[in-house]
């Protein structure tokens, strides 16, 4: 060998191929007692779902994890030859772009009806199976709870200059730009963003960023999804940031929803369905709500009592339409604003 | 060549793309033009920022006293090992109150609050990030460089740090220039760290509008591409064509360089740099890690398969790396082609492509060629990836190694034994040691922190210690971020001694 290794390192190499030979030969094979799930939620939240509904069904399930967008992308350039069975993403975007390029399969009416009509996809190709609001997290050391604003257009009064975080970047907040357009208007959502802009408003990476940036103080208030929060207190219980709801109709207490999509390509109708009204089914709801802080979408479930309550109705959710195409006006806009999209 | 045409498969992907969504270069670059001076206004600092940092670095621990350098040549390697987002997280962990910098910063007298974000930001944390790349290949050729120039001139009265400008730092440019570059390139490519510290360069567009905007985004990524062949180009043509040495490193070693009453401001420095590259990051993501062992969140028995799954690809695909460039470099140092110099600009500039990039090309290329369709989302794959991406980091160093071979020396040992290979395994390979070490190690150290191939073509289920940061750090699990990113530094820090340090002497 050319670099004169060791015995044991050797060893190791062959070690190496030989289980790179086997993980290459036995990839990729769906029966109707597997399924192959592509899931753009991270696996310490999905994983313990999965193993659940293994026990029940009795079907395994392989899966890929990546952000929601990156595996957008990968499925288009997979096309029909897509190992992958069902998608989940975590923002409304990645799995409306794969709707846009025709790459999502028709969901059945028995599944469908399991959500209220407000978070689902108008084409019935995909549905949410949970949700998060949007909230304004603050420092309760920074922020008199009397000046709480009931609306987000107050966000651009002088009196928050330099006091507000958001993320022009990231998902969440594009999604609720793009919601915010659907129900004020484009321009007077652009308004807004220039004058948050105007306002010395702080951009940030994400909202993980955001909470931790508002916990340390560098921002008195953020604009943010409503469980970042709950998890910074789970990690470290002396984080200050609390949540404030905006009012039930505006537009800054929209719900954002996690998406789930059978594809097109998939010949795994059996499984693939199974799962997915197995989670809107009763433990998988009851596990997004417990684990994960969020609001369970499924008709009849609760929150859990940790969370607020949220009207969604009132919001309509997202017009999901909107959404994909609508996403590069939305940038637009924010870039135009002069932040960073 | 075919080579060549191997590392060239993201670029065609992207120039495929960009032509299919019809993005007009001009438009993009009148709307990138902003991001793209920035983008090189950051490569160029950091790209001269880690020269320094490396080639003092490397001369220092190779060639003088300083004591505890056996310690400190691991632990100056370890940044490369450490995700660069996981580095910007830490940093701006570390300078928010509490935070280690913080409290430096307070105690010099510096009024928090501190806020990480922009230009500075980001050239701190990429140059403390990247400056192994020129480390490792200056340390190597330093063990390669015959003691016997350097002798002449200080028996001639020039001071050590005479000798080390006009005798020792001619002979190190060319590895010096090389590592430069990767640094280069890697800002160019990199997105994690911008994104986390608010420097909105080219990649933050190819990212930002990569569902939404497709047609710039191509484009953004085709600019790159040719920002990344012009300096590449650029730099092989800077200097002459680089030659083997005249003569072999005798094997003596070299006397090293008597620091006295310079020893310690010199451990100062090197403390300095190694402490805020290392134990910095290290000290936030020990806090994160400490709060959830203690209550039992974080089970670090769940970290041994991907540890050894980073393990076995990262010393996998270095040594791929290094034997798929080797053949190029010979070409390129022993016979000057000029077709060998065209196919190492193709390898170099892939560097150049963001991660996700070079993944869904291979996915790509993998849905239009039957052969590579059998092979998807399978190891082999995997390892192509890998290769294509740090195939440049490789190169630089194998041609340090190459140089390493005087040519009078292959003469004499063709007139000792007739069979090829015993030539290359007893005369070369010896002194060709330091420098492929070096350049298996660059490859290892990027292979076990990479992610965006590894999410995307890894077989489904397959986990490595970077995948495990990502997941838990994109849902804000920190604890979780701290335990494995400590375990990716360890890992790090055992196959760099094991495998590359310990067999360079």
């Amino acid at each position: 060998m050319v670099l004169r290794m060791s015995p044991t390192a050797l060893r190791t190499f062959a070690l190496g191929l030989v289980l790179a030979l086997l993980t290459g030969a036995c990839s990729s094979s769906s029966d109707g007692d597997s399924l192959t799930l592509y899931s753009g939620r991270s696996e310490d939240l999905v994983e313990p779902l999965l193993a659940q509904f293994t026990e029940e069904t009795g079907i395994e399930v392989e899966v890929k994890f990546a952000g929601s967008e990156e595996l957008a992308l990968l499925i288009e350039q997979e096309g029909d030859a897509s190992p992958a069975d069902v998608f989940l993403s975590q923002s409304p975007g990645a799995v409306g772009f794969l709707d846009e390029v025709g790459l999502l399969a028709d969901l059945p009416t028995e599944i469908l009806d399991l959500v209220p009509v407000t978070v689902r996809d108008d084409d019935n190709r995909w549905i949410g199976v949970s949700g998060r609001q949007r909230v304004l997290v603050y420092n309760p050391e920074l922020v008199d709870p009397a000046e709480l604003p009931a609306s987000i257009f107050e966000l651009t009064d002088p009196a928050w200059n330099g006091r507000l975080g958001i993320a022009p970047g990231n998902g969440s907040f594009q999604d609720f730009v793009t919601a915010m357009r659907a129900t004020t208007g484009d321009d007077a959502t652009g308004e807004w963003l220039a004058g948050l802009a105007d306002n010395d408003v702080q951009q940030y990476d994400g909202n993980s960023a955001i909470v931790a940036a508002v916990g340390r103080g560098e921002v008195a208030a953020g604009l943010v999804n409503h469980y970042y929060n709950y998890r910074f207190v789970a990690e470290d219980p002396t984080h200050p940031g609390l949540n404030h709801q905006f009012g039930v109709d505006d537009p800054g207490s929209i719900l954002i929803v996690t998406g789930i999509a059978q594809l097109a390509s998939s010949e795994n109708d059996e499984a693939a369905q199974s799962f997915i009204s197995w989670l809107l089914g009763e433990s998988a709801q009851q596990f997004f709500t417990d684990e994960t802080f969020e609001y369970p979408l499924a008709v009849g479930s609760q929150p859990a009592s940790v969370i607020p309550p949220a009207d969604f109705s009132a919001v309509g959710g997202i017009d999901f339409d909107e959404l994909g195409g609508g996403l590069a006006g939305t940038r637009e806009l924010i870039v135009g604003a002069g932040l960073d999209g | 060549m075919l080579l060549g045409l191997l590392f060239a498969l993201p670029g065609v992907f992207v120039l495929v793309k960009a032509l299919q969504f019809g993005g007009a270069l001009g438009d993009t670059l009148v709307e990138a033009l902003d991001p793209l001076w920035r983008t090189v206004l950051l490569a160029t600092s950091v790209a001269a920022t880690a020269a320094v940092i490396g080639t003092g670095l490397a001369w220092t621990l190779v060639r003088t006293n300083v004591p505890g350098r056996r310690v400190l040549q691991v632990l100056a390697v370890l940044p490369l090992g450490l995700p660069s987002f996981v580095g910007a997280a830490a940093f701006i962990a570390a300078l928010a109150p509490g935070g280690i910098l913080h409290g430096v910063l307070e105690a010099v007298g510096f009024e928090g609050p501190f806020r990480a974000r922009g230009f500075w930001p980001s050239w701190f944390v990429l140059s403390l990030a990247t400056y192994p790349y020129v480390l490792l290949p200056v340390a190597a050729r330093l063990r390669a460089l015959r003691p016997s120039l350097e002798e002449s001139a200080r028996l001639l009265g020039r001071s050590s740090v005479g000798t080390f400008f006009a005798v020792t730092l001619p002979q190190l440019r060319a590895s010096v220039l090389a590592g430069a570059m990767l640094v280069f390139l890697y800002t160019v490519s990199e997105f994690g760290a911008v994104q986390l510290l608010g420097f909105d360069t080219l990649t933050r567009v190819i990212f930002a509008t990569q569902l939404t905007d497709r047609a710039t985004s191509f484009s953004a990524a085709a600019l790159l591409l040719l920002l990344a062949v012009v300096v590449v180009a650029a730099e092989r043509s800077f200097h002459e064509p680089i030659r083997p040495d005249d003569r072999a490193n005798s094997r003596l070693d070299n006397p090293p360089t008597q620091l006295g009453r310079w020893v310690v401001p010199v451990l100062f420095a090197v403390g300095s740099v190694v402490g805020l590259a290392l134990v910095a990051p290290i000290a936030s993501l020990s806090t994160w890690a400490v709060r959830g062992l203690a209550d039992g969140r974080v089970d670090v028995g769940d970290l041994v398969g991907p540890a050894i799954n980073t393990a076995i690809v990262g010393v996998f695909t270095a040594v791929v790396a290094v034997l798929a460039v080797l053949p190029l470099a010979m070409l390129i140092v022993r016979h000057r082609s000029r077709a060998g110099r065209v196919a190492s600009v193709a390898v170099i500039g892939g560097f150049a492509v963001p991660g996700i990039v070079i993944a869904l090309s291979l996915v790509f290329w993998s849905a239009n060629t039957p052969l590579l369709s059998a092979l998807y989302q399978t190891f082999p794959i995997l390892i192509l990836a890998y290769v294509i991406h740090f195939g440049s980091q490789a190169l630089g160093a194998a041609e340090t190694a190459v140089r390493a071979v005087p040519e009078g020396l292959r003469d004499s040992a063709r007139l000792l034994s007739p069979s090829r290979f015993d030539r290359r395994r007893l005369v070369e390979l010896p002194l060709m040691r330091p420098g492929l070490l070096s350049g298996g190690g660059l490859v290892l150290l990027s292979t076990i922190k990479e992610l965006p191939a590894t999410l995307l073509l890894a077989p489904l289920g397959f986990e490595t210690l970077a995948t495990e940061v990502w997941g838990s750090f994109e849902e804000g699990f920190y604890a979780e971020v701290g335990v494995a990113s400590l375990v990716l530094v360890a890992l790090s820090a055992v196959l760099t001694w094991g495998l590359v340090l310990r067999n360079q002497h």
